[in-house]
Protein backbone atom coordinates (compact mmCIF):
# COMPACT_ATOMS: atom_id res chain seq x y z
CA UNK A 1 0.00 0.00 0.00
CA UNK A 2 1.17 3.53 -0.78
CA UNK A 3 2.47 5.58 2.09
CA UNK A 4 0.46 8.61 3.17
CA UNK A 5 3.08 10.80 1.47
CA UNK A 6 2.63 8.90 -1.79
CA UNK A 7 -1.14 9.14 -1.54
CA UNK A 8 -0.91 12.88 -0.92
CA UNK A 9 1.15 13.29 -4.10
CA UNK A 10 -2.00 12.68 -6.11
CA UNK A 11 -3.08 16.09 -7.44
CA UNK A 12 -6.68 17.16 -6.83
CA UNK A 13 -9.06 16.92 -9.73
CA UNK A 14 -9.16 19.99 -11.92
CA UNK A 15 -11.63 22.60 -10.77
CA UNK A 16 -11.90 21.33 -7.22
CA UNK A 17 -9.49 23.73 -5.51
CA UNK A 18 -10.84 27.20 -4.80
CA UNK A 19 -8.66 30.20 -5.54
CA UNK A 20 -8.68 33.28 -3.32
CA UNK A 21 -10.67 36.32 -4.48
CA UNK A 22 -11.53 39.63 -2.81
CA UNK A 23 -14.85 41.38 -2.56
CA UNK A 24 -14.32 44.66 -4.41
CA UNK A 25 -17.76 46.08 -3.80
CA UNK A 26 -21.01 45.08 -2.18
CA UNK A 27 -24.46 46.43 -2.96
CA UNK A 28 -27.71 45.64 -1.22
CA UNK A 29 -30.48 44.80 -3.67
CA UNK A 30 -33.34 44.89 -1.16
CA UNK A 31 -33.84 47.04 1.91
CA UNK A 32 -33.30 44.30 4.49
CA UNK A 33 -29.98 43.32 2.91
CA UNK A 34 -31.05 39.71 2.36
CA UNK A 35 -30.22 39.97 -1.35
CA UNK A 36 -26.89 41.53 -2.21
CA UNK A 37 -24.52 41.77 -5.12
CA UNK A 38 -20.77 41.37 -4.97
CA UNK A 39 -18.17 42.43 -7.44
CA UNK A 40 -15.17 40.19 -6.85
CA UNK A 41 -11.59 40.11 -8.17
CA UNK A 42 -9.00 37.31 -8.06
CA UNK A 43 -6.06 37.80 -5.71
CA UNK A 44 -3.76 36.49 -8.41
CA UNK A 45 -4.16 36.50 -12.16
CA UNK A 46 -7.20 37.30 -14.24
CA UNK A 47 -10.84 36.41 -13.82
CA UNK A 48 -11.70 33.46 -16.02
CA UNK A 49 -13.95 34.19 -18.96
CA UNK A 50 -17.51 32.97 -18.65
CA UNK A 51 -20.69 32.73 -20.65
CA UNK A 52 -24.09 34.06 -19.55
CA UNK A 53 -25.91 31.44 -17.49
CA UNK A 54 -22.85 29.81 -15.96
CA UNK A 55 -22.16 29.71 -12.24
CA UNK A 56 -19.26 29.70 -9.79
CA UNK A 57 -18.85 27.87 -6.52
CA UNK A 58 -18.29 30.55 -3.91
CA UNK A 59 -16.60 29.54 -0.67
CA UNK A 60 -17.02 31.27 2.67
CA UNK A 61 -13.84 30.11 4.34
CA UNK A 62 -14.51 27.68 7.13
CA UNK A 63 -18.25 27.64 6.48
CA UNK A 64 -18.92 26.13 3.09
CA UNK A 65 -19.55 26.54 -0.62
CA UNK A 66 -22.60 27.54 -2.62
CA UNK A 67 -23.29 27.62 -6.37
CA UNK A 68 -24.04 31.18 -7.47
CA UNK A 69 -24.79 32.33 -11.01
CA UNK A 70 -22.71 35.05 -12.56
CA UNK A 71 -24.86 38.15 -12.85
CA UNK A 72 -22.40 40.65 -14.32
CA UNK A 73 -22.39 42.21 -17.73
CA UNK A 74 -18.91 41.02 -18.65
CA UNK A 75 -17.86 44.57 -19.44
CA UNK A 76 -15.84 45.10 -16.26
CA UNK A 77 -12.47 43.50 -16.94
CA UNK A 78 -10.95 41.55 -14.10
CA UNK A 79 -14.04 41.34 -11.95
CA UNK A 80 -17.08 39.11 -11.73
CA UNK A 81 -20.48 39.92 -10.31
CA UNK A 82 -22.63 37.60 -8.23
CA UNK A 83 -26.02 38.22 -6.67
CA UNK A 84 -26.77 36.20 -3.55
CA UNK A 85 -29.77 35.68 -1.36
CA UNK A 86 -29.13 34.88 2.30
CA UNK A 87 -31.17 31.76 2.87
CA UNK A 88 -28.89 29.17 4.45
CA UNK A 89 -25.85 28.85 6.68
CA UNK A 90 -23.30 29.66 3.97
CA UNK A 91 -25.10 32.56 2.33
CA UNK A 92 -25.91 34.05 5.75
CA UNK A 93 -22.21 33.94 6.57
CA UNK A 94 -21.55 35.62 3.22
CA UNK A 95 -24.07 38.30 4.09
CA UNK A 96 -21.74 39.38 6.90
CA UNK A 97 -18.67 39.73 4.65
CA UNK A 98 -17.50 43.22 3.79
CA UNK A 99 -15.62 44.88 0.96
CA UNK A 100 -12.01 43.71 1.06
CA UNK A 101 -12.85 40.34 2.64
CA UNK A 102 -11.58 37.20 0.96
CA UNK A 103 -13.60 34.32 -0.44
CA UNK A 104 -12.75 31.21 -2.41
CA UNK A 105 -13.96 30.75 -5.97
CA UNK A 106 -14.15 27.74 -8.28
CA UNK A 107 -15.51 27.89 -11.76
CA UNK A 108 -17.09 28.93 -13.99
CA UNK A 109 -19.15 25.78 -14.40
CA UNK A 110 -22.12 24.55 -16.34
CA UNK A 111 -23.91 25.27 -19.56
CA UNK A 112 -24.75 28.75 -20.82
CA UNK A 113 -27.77 30.42 -22.39
CA UNK A 114 -27.58 29.60 -26.13
CA UNK A 115 -27.28 33.18 -27.35
CA UNK A 116 -26.59 32.20 -30.94
CA UNK A 117 -29.94 30.38 -31.11
CA UNK A 118 -31.69 33.65 -30.37
CA UNK A 119 -29.70 35.97 -32.65
CA UNK A 120 -31.96 37.64 -35.19
CA UNK A 121 -35.11 36.45 -33.44
CA UNK A 122 -37.42 37.71 -30.72
CA UNK A 123 -35.87 36.83 -27.38
CA UNK A 124 -38.27 36.33 -24.48
CA UNK A 125 -36.68 36.36 -21.04
CA UNK A 126 -38.90 35.21 -18.18
CA UNK A 127 -37.38 35.84 -14.76
CA UNK A 128 -38.89 35.08 -11.38
CA UNK A 129 -37.43 36.46 -8.17
CA UNK A 130 -33.68 36.01 -7.97
CA UNK A 131 -33.92 34.17 -11.28
CA UNK A 132 -33.28 37.55 -12.85
CA UNK A 133 -29.63 37.31 -11.77
CA UNK A 134 -28.57 34.56 -14.23
CA UNK A 135 -30.46 36.39 -17.00
CA UNK A 136 -28.87 39.76 -16.28
CA UNK A 137 -25.77 38.98 -18.42
CA UNK A 138 -28.12 38.23 -21.33
CA UNK A 139 -29.88 41.56 -20.93
CA UNK A 140 -26.53 43.35 -20.66
CA UNK A 141 -25.42 41.63 -23.84
CA UNK A 142 -28.60 42.79 -25.57
CA UNK A 143 -27.99 46.33 -24.31
CA UNK A 144 -24.47 46.37 -25.75
CA UNK A 145 -25.55 44.72 -29.01
CA UNK A 146 -28.92 46.23 -29.94
CA UNK A 147 -28.94 44.61 -33.36
CA UNK A 148 -28.19 41.10 -32.16
CA UNK A 149 -31.80 40.19 -31.47
CA UNK A 150 -34.87 41.38 -33.35
CA UNK A 151 -36.59 42.40 -30.12
CA UNK A 152 -36.05 41.50 -26.49
CA UNK A 153 -38.92 40.99 -24.03
CA UNK A 154 -37.87 40.94 -20.41
CA UNK A 155 -40.77 39.70 -18.26
CA UNK A 156 -39.99 39.91 -14.56
CA UNK A 157 -42.05 38.53 -11.70
CA UNK A 158 -41.37 39.22 -8.06
CA UNK A 159 -43.10 39.00 -4.74
CA UNK A 160 -43.72 42.70 -4.10
CA UNK A 161 -42.28 46.08 -5.09
CA UNK A 162 -39.75 45.91 -2.25
CA UNK A 163 -38.19 42.74 -3.61
CA UNK A 164 -37.63 43.98 -7.14
CA UNK A 165 -33.98 43.34 -8.04
CA UNK A 166 -31.59 45.54 -10.05
CA UNK A 167 -34.11 48.37 -9.88
CA UNK A 168 -31.84 51.00 -11.45
CA UNK A 169 -30.89 48.59 -14.22
CA UNK A 170 -34.52 47.74 -14.91
CA UNK A 171 -35.36 51.43 -15.25
CA UNK A 172 -32.45 51.94 -17.64
CA UNK A 173 -33.34 48.83 -19.64
CA UNK A 174 -36.98 49.89 -19.99
CA UNK A 175 -35.85 53.09 -21.71
CA UNK A 176 -34.23 51.19 -24.57
CA UNK A 177 -36.51 50.94 -27.62
CA UNK A 178 -35.56 47.40 -28.59
CA UNK A 179 -36.10 46.12 -25.07
CA UNK A 180 -39.64 45.73 -23.73
CA UNK A 181 -39.57 45.36 -19.97
CA UNK A 182 -42.61 44.30 -17.95
CA UNK A 183 -42.43 43.92 -14.18
CA UNK A 184 -45.27 42.28 -12.31
CA UNK A 185 -45.60 41.69 -8.58
CA UNK A 186 -47.69 39.17 -6.68
CA UNK A 187 -48.68 41.79 -4.12
CA UNK A 188 -48.71 45.45 -4.97
CA UNK A 189 -49.23 48.15 -2.42
CA UNK A 190 -51.35 51.25 -3.02
CA UNK A 191 -48.28 53.11 -4.35
CA UNK A 192 -47.27 50.47 -6.91
CA UNK A 193 -47.96 51.60 -10.48
CA UNK A 194 -46.82 48.49 -12.34
CA UNK A 195 -48.60 45.22 -13.05
CA UNK A 196 -50.05 43.05 -10.28
CA UNK A 197 -50.39 39.37 -11.08
CA UNK A 198 -48.34 36.43 -12.20
CA UNK A 199 -45.51 36.71 -14.70
CA UNK A 200 -47.09 34.06 -16.93
CA UNK A 201 -49.82 36.56 -17.74
CA UNK A 202 -47.16 38.79 -19.24
CA UNK A 203 -46.07 35.83 -21.39
CA UNK A 204 -49.63 35.56 -22.67
CA UNK A 205 -49.80 39.25 -23.52
CA UNK A 206 -46.30 40.16 -24.74
CA UNK A 207 -46.14 41.15 -28.38
CA UNK A 208 -43.47 38.69 -29.57
CA UNK A 209 -43.70 36.56 -32.68
CA UNK A 210 -44.23 33.00 -31.36
CA UNK A 211 -43.20 31.45 -34.66
CA UNK A 212 -39.76 33.02 -34.46
CA UNK A 213 -39.07 33.51 -30.76
CA UNK A 214 -36.63 31.93 -28.34
CA UNK A 215 -37.37 31.92 -24.62
CA UNK A 216 -34.98 31.74 -21.66
CA UNK A 217 -36.65 30.97 -18.30
CA UNK A 218 -35.18 31.23 -14.83
CA UNK A 219 -37.04 31.19 -11.54
CA UNK A 220 -38.95 28.88 -9.21
CA UNK A 221 -39.91 25.64 -10.94
CA UNK A 222 -43.70 26.16 -10.61
CA UNK A 223 -43.28 29.54 -12.28
CA UNK A 224 -41.26 28.00 -15.09
CA UNK A 225 -43.84 25.23 -15.50
CA UNK A 226 -46.64 27.74 -16.00
CA UNK A 227 -44.42 29.92 -18.18
CA UNK A 228 -43.70 26.94 -20.43
CA UNK A 229 -47.44 26.28 -20.72
CA UNK A 230 -48.07 29.91 -21.63
CA UNK A 231 -45.30 29.84 -24.24
CA UNK A 232 -46.64 26.60 -25.70
CA UNK A 233 -50.14 28.07 -25.88
CA UNK A 234 -48.67 31.03 -27.76
CA UNK A 235 -47.07 28.60 -30.21
CA UNK A 236 -43.42 28.65 -29.18
CA UNK A 237 -41.97 25.22 -29.90
CA UNK A 238 -40.35 23.23 -27.10
CA UNK A 239 -36.94 23.23 -28.79
CA UNK A 240 -36.82 27.03 -28.53
CA UNK A 241 -37.57 27.13 -24.80
CA UNK A 242 -34.62 26.97 -22.41
CA UNK A 243 -34.85 26.56 -18.65
CA UNK A 244 -32.27 27.02 -15.91
CA UNK A 245 -32.53 24.21 -13.38
CA UNK A 246 -31.13 24.14 -9.90
CA UNK A 247 -30.37 21.28 -7.55
CA UNK A 248 -27.88 20.69 -4.77
CA UNK A 249 -24.72 21.47 -6.73
CA UNK A 250 -21.60 20.68 -4.74
CA UNK A 251 -18.57 19.59 -6.75
CA UNK A 252 -19.34 21.61 -9.88
CA UNK A 253 -17.52 19.14 -12.12
CA UNK A 254 -20.06 16.33 -12.47
CA UNK A 255 -18.32 13.99 -10.04
CA UNK A 256 -20.18 13.86 -6.74
CA UNK A 257 -23.70 13.34 -8.09
CA UNK A 258 -25.46 15.55 -5.53
CA UNK A 259 -27.15 17.54 -8.27
CA UNK A 260 -28.40 14.55 -10.21
CA UNK A 261 -31.76 15.22 -11.86
CA UNK A 262 -32.91 12.12 -13.64
CA UNK A 263 -30.37 11.39 -16.35
CA UNK A 264 -28.66 14.76 -15.89
CA UNK A 265 -25.91 15.94 -13.57
CA UNK A 266 -26.93 19.57 -13.44
CA UNK A 267 -23.61 21.16 -12.55
CA UNK A 268 -22.17 19.65 -15.73
CA UNK A 269 -25.17 19.11 -18.06
CA UNK A 270 -27.02 22.18 -16.78
CA UNK A 271 -28.04 24.51 -15.37
CA UNK A 272 -29.33 25.65 -18.79
CA UNK A 273 -31.24 22.90 -20.59
CA UNK A 274 -33.43 22.82 -23.66
CA UNK A 275 -37.01 22.15 -22.67
CA UNK A 276 -37.79 19.44 -25.24
CA UNK A 277 -34.89 17.42 -23.85
CA UNK A 278 -36.21 17.56 -20.28
CA UNK A 279 -39.97 17.76 -20.81
CA UNK A 280 -40.48 14.15 -19.65
CA UNK A 281 -38.86 14.83 -16.26
CA UNK A 282 -39.67 18.51 -15.86
CA UNK A 283 -42.56 18.10 -13.42
CA UNK A 284 -41.65 14.78 -11.86
CA UNK A 285 -41.55 15.54 -8.17
CA UNK A 286 -39.76 12.30 -7.25
CA UNK A 287 -36.60 13.44 -9.05
CA UNK B 1 -64.18 49.58 -37.04
CA UNK B 2 -67.62 48.30 -36.02
CA UNK B 3 -68.42 46.38 -32.87
CA UNK B 4 -68.36 42.98 -34.59
CA UNK B 5 -64.86 43.66 -35.93
CA UNK B 6 -63.68 44.82 -32.52
CA UNK B 7 -65.11 41.67 -30.96
CA UNK B 8 -63.37 39.52 -33.54
CA UNK B 9 -60.02 41.00 -32.55
CA UNK B 10 -60.49 40.53 -28.83
CA UNK B 11 -58.95 37.42 -27.24
CA UNK B 12 -62.19 36.58 -25.40
CA UNK B 13 -64.05 36.18 -28.70
CA UNK B 14 -61.26 34.85 -30.88
CA UNK B 15 -62.68 31.32 -31.13
CA UNK B 16 -66.34 32.32 -31.35
CA UNK B 17 -68.45 31.74 -34.45
CA UNK B 18 -69.32 34.91 -36.43
CA UNK B 19 -73.03 34.57 -35.63
CA UNK B 20 -72.22 34.41 -31.90
CA UNK B 21 -70.12 37.56 -32.17
CA UNK B 22 -72.96 39.28 -34.00
CA UNK B 23 -75.35 38.36 -31.20
CA UNK B 24 -72.86 39.68 -28.62
CA UNK B 25 -72.40 42.90 -30.56
CA UNK B 26 -76.13 43.55 -30.24
CA UNK B 27 -75.62 43.84 -26.46
CA UNK B 28 -72.43 45.94 -26.65
CA UNK B 29 -71.41 49.57 -26.71
CA UNK B 30 -68.00 51.19 -26.55
CA UNK B 31 -67.12 53.11 -23.38
CA UNK B 32 -64.12 55.04 -22.12
CA UNK B 33 -62.90 55.46 -18.56
CA UNK B 34 -60.47 58.08 -17.32
CA UNK B 35 -57.87 57.14 -14.69
CA UNK B 36 -59.56 56.74 -11.31
CA UNK B 37 -62.99 55.99 -12.76
CA UNK B 38 -64.76 52.88 -11.47
CA UNK B 39 -65.87 50.18 -13.89
CA UNK B 40 -67.25 48.11 -11.01
CA UNK B 41 -67.98 48.96 -7.41
CA UNK B 42 -67.81 46.39 -4.65
CA UNK B 43 -71.36 45.24 -3.66
CA UNK B 44 -73.08 47.32 -6.35
CA UNK B 45 -75.48 45.55 -8.75
CA UNK B 46 -73.56 43.71 -11.47
CA UNK B 47 -75.18 44.93 -14.67
CA UNK B 48 -72.30 45.12 -17.15
CA UNK B 49 -69.62 42.88 -18.57
CA UNK B 50 -66.47 44.49 -19.98
CA UNK B 51 -63.85 43.52 -22.52
CA UNK B 52 -60.80 45.79 -22.42
CA UNK B 53 -59.70 47.10 -25.80
CA UNK B 54 -56.90 49.27 -24.45
CA UNK B 55 -55.76 50.76 -21.16
CA UNK B 56 -55.24 49.32 -17.72
CA UNK B 57 -57.67 48.38 -14.97
CA UNK B 58 -56.99 47.41 -11.36
CA UNK B 59 -59.09 44.83 -9.51
CA UNK B 60 -59.10 46.08 -5.93
CA UNK B 61 -60.58 45.27 -2.59
CA UNK B 62 -61.53 47.95 -0.13
CA UNK B 63 -61.18 47.81 3.63
CA UNK B 64 -58.03 45.72 3.94
CA UNK B 65 -55.13 46.38 6.31
CA UNK B 66 -53.03 47.70 3.42
CA UNK B 67 -55.72 50.04 2.16
CA UNK B 68 -57.38 49.95 -1.24
CA UNK B 69 -54.86 47.44 -2.55
CA UNK B 70 -54.75 46.13 -6.11
CA UNK B 71 -55.18 42.35 -6.37
CA UNK B 72 -54.52 42.18 -10.09
CA UNK B 73 -54.05 44.48 -13.04
CA UNK B 74 -55.81 43.83 -16.31
CA UNK B 75 -55.25 45.23 -19.77
CA UNK B 76 -55.89 44.78 -23.47
CA UNK B 77 -57.57 41.45 -24.29
CA UNK B 78 -58.75 40.91 -20.70
CA UNK B 79 -62.34 40.52 -19.49
CA UNK B 80 -63.64 42.33 -16.43
CA UNK B 81 -66.44 41.07 -14.20
CA UNK B 82 -68.37 37.82 -14.10
CA UNK B 83 -70.73 38.45 -11.17
CA UNK B 84 -73.43 39.50 -13.66
CA UNK B 85 -73.58 35.85 -14.73
CA UNK B 86 -74.75 34.28 -11.47
CA UNK B 87 -77.03 35.45 -8.65
CA UNK B 88 -76.97 37.57 -6.58
CA UNK B 89 -75.58 39.70 -9.44
CA UNK B 90 -73.47 41.95 -7.23
CA UNK B 91 -69.80 42.84 -7.69
CA UNK B 92 -67.40 41.32 -5.20
CA UNK B 93 -64.53 43.71 -5.93
CA UNK B 94 -63.81 47.14 -7.33
CA UNK B 95 -62.42 47.63 -10.81
CA UNK B 96 -60.78 51.02 -11.34
CA UNK B 97 -59.18 52.43 -14.48
CA UNK B 98 -55.52 53.19 -13.87
CA UNK B 99 -54.87 54.59 -17.34
CA UNK B 100 -57.21 55.96 -20.01
CA UNK B 101 -59.17 52.83 -20.82
CA UNK B 102 -61.39 51.87 -23.72
CA UNK B 103 -63.76 48.92 -23.36
CA UNK B 104 -66.63 47.11 -24.92
CA UNK B 105 -69.41 47.19 -22.31
CA UNK B 106 -72.16 44.56 -22.53
CA UNK B 107 -75.58 44.92 -20.96
CA UNK B 108 -75.92 41.94 -18.60
CA UNK B 109 -79.69 41.50 -19.08
CA UNK B 110 -79.22 41.44 -22.83
CA UNK B 111 -76.38 38.91 -22.54
CA UNK B 112 -78.31 36.59 -20.24
CA UNK B 113 -81.34 36.68 -22.55
CA UNK B 114 -79.15 35.90 -25.55
CA UNK B 115 -77.52 33.02 -23.71
CA UNK B 116 -80.89 31.53 -22.74
CA UNK B 117 -82.38 31.99 -26.18
CA UNK B 118 -79.49 30.44 -28.12
CA UNK B 119 -77.49 27.59 -26.64
CA UNK B 120 -74.56 28.29 -29.01
CA UNK B 121 -74.30 31.80 -27.58
CA UNK B 122 -74.73 30.45 -24.05
CA UNK B 123 -72.01 27.86 -24.53
CA UNK B 124 -69.57 30.29 -26.14
CA UNK B 125 -69.88 32.87 -23.39
CA UNK B 126 -69.85 30.30 -20.59
CA UNK B 127 -66.74 28.70 -22.06
CA UNK B 128 -65.04 32.08 -22.40
CA UNK B 129 -65.92 33.02 -18.83
CA UNK B 130 -64.73 29.66 -17.54
CA UNK B 131 -61.37 30.20 -19.22
CA UNK B 132 -61.09 33.57 -17.54
CA UNK B 133 -62.08 32.15 -14.16
CA UNK B 134 -59.60 29.26 -14.47
CA UNK B 135 -56.77 31.62 -15.39
CA UNK B 136 -57.59 33.95 -12.50
CA UNK B 137 -57.88 31.02 -10.08
CA UNK B 138 -54.52 29.62 -11.19
CA UNK B 139 -52.97 33.05 -10.91
CA UNK B 140 -54.45 33.60 -7.44
CA UNK B 141 -53.09 30.24 -6.28
CA UNK B 142 -49.64 31.09 -7.60
CA UNK B 143 -49.76 34.49 -5.92
CA UNK B 144 -50.84 32.88 -2.65
CA UNK B 145 -48.12 30.24 -2.80
CA UNK B 146 -45.42 32.89 -2.35
CA UNK B 147 -43.22 31.42 -5.08
CA UNK B 148 -40.46 33.95 -4.59
CA UNK B 149 -40.38 33.83 -0.79
CA UNK B 150 -37.70 32.25 1.34
CA UNK B 151 -37.36 28.52 0.53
Amino acid sequence: MDSLEQQRDCPPAEGLVPTPWRIVSRREEVADGSVFTWSIRPEVGEAASYRPGQFNMLYAFGVGEVPISISGDGAEPGTLMHTLRAVGRVTRAMQDLKEGDAIGVRGPFGTAWPMDTAYGRDLVLVAGGIGLAPLRPVVCHAMRNPGAFRRVFLLIGCRDPQSELFRDDVIAWSRRPHLQVEVTVDRGGPAWRGHVGVVTKRVQRADFDPSDAVAFLCGPEPMMRFAVLALQQRGVSDDRIFVSMERNMQCGVGTCGHCQWGRYILCRDGPVLRYDEVADIFDVREL
Amino acid sequence: MDLVDQLAQHAFCADMAPQVRERLAACAREERFEPGAFLLRQNAPAMTFYLILEGQVEIKIAGTAVGHAPLETLGKDDAVGWSWFLPPHRWHFDAVARAPTRVLAFDADCLRQAMQADSAVGYAITRGLLEVVVQRLQAARMQLSDLYGQP
